[in-house]
């Protein structure tokens, strides 16, 4: 039962990965690919980490594993805001739904 | 006094963990702690905010299953495209001290549905709204709750 978990899980990670890329293509403006990234592929990353420490064989190394999902969050939050900080004072307007 | 040994103690741990137990580095290790210790000190001093651990379990809830239903939902935007938008700015008038929990506030609503952080400036927060019809005030306000409880401040 865990191993399924443990195998299914990086898969289901793979798929959010995809999605936040296809946002990152898709959406119109830095904002919007913004929280493709961010939120799509954390969670992404959560889901690879989460099944890869089920598969692993000592607890030290699953909560090492696990480890990386609050560090990487917390970098990439960060760098979000830091990234949509800069265009907003660079005055890249927020695309929007009327406009052209 | 106290909170310097907890900090010492959770990067003594931080470092077991990056060891996988092994007790070979601790000589790396302890200069790892005693530097991690030194710059959380400077950069974090140990009078300003303090997290309650009581408060952290439900804090970590709240947390995965929104930053869960954020990206089932950017990942759903993604899958239908530009025409899932209707994106635009909100101001948000928080009720957090400024610091610490104004800052994580900023942070965590970037991985929570449909909000990114723009700009946080005299107890104000621009953010970023995937689509402005859903209840962005509302789900930013009970984060802010959320954080408030956290660090033990009235909001």
């Amino acid at each position: 039962m865990i191993d399924a978990i443990g195998t299914l899980l990086p898969i289901v990670g793979a798929l959010f990965y995809a999605a936040g890329t296809l946002g990152l293509l898709r959406f119109p403006d830095v904002y919007s690919r913004l929280h493709a990234l961010a939120k799509a592929d954390n969670l992404g990353l959560g889901c690879v980490l989460l099944g890869l420490a089920l598969q692993a064989e000592d607890l030290a190394v699953s909560l090492k594993l696990l480890l990386i999902w609050p560090l990487a969050l917390a970098a990439s939050s960060a760098v979000s805001y830091a990234i949509a900080r800069r265009a907003a004072h660079l005055g890249v307007k927020p695309w929007r739904r009327d406009s052209p | 006094m106290m909170q310097l040994l907890e900090r010492v103690l959770s990067f003594a741990g931080l470092w077991w963990l990056l060891a996988e137990g092994h007790r070979d580095g601790w000589l790396l290790g302890g200069v790892a702690v005693v530097a991690a210790t030194w710059s959380s000190v400077k950069l974090w001093p140990p009078r300003a905010y303090r997290v309650r651990l009581t408060a952290l379990p439900g804090f970590l809830a709240f947390f995965v299953v929104n930053s869960v239903r954020g990206g089932l939902q950017v990942a759903a935007m993604a899958l239908r495209g530009r025409r899932a938008l209707t994106p635009g700015l909100i101001d948000l008038a928080l009720i957090l001290p400024d610091g610490a929990p104004q800052i994580l506030l900023t942070y965590t609503l970037g991985l929570m549905p449909g909000t990114v952080g723009v700009e946080l400036a005299d107890g104000r927060l621009r953010v970023h709204a995937l689509d402005v019809r859903l209840p962005v005030a509302a789900e930013a306000r009970a984060l802010e709750l959320r954080i408030a409880a956290l660090f033990g401040v009235g909001a």
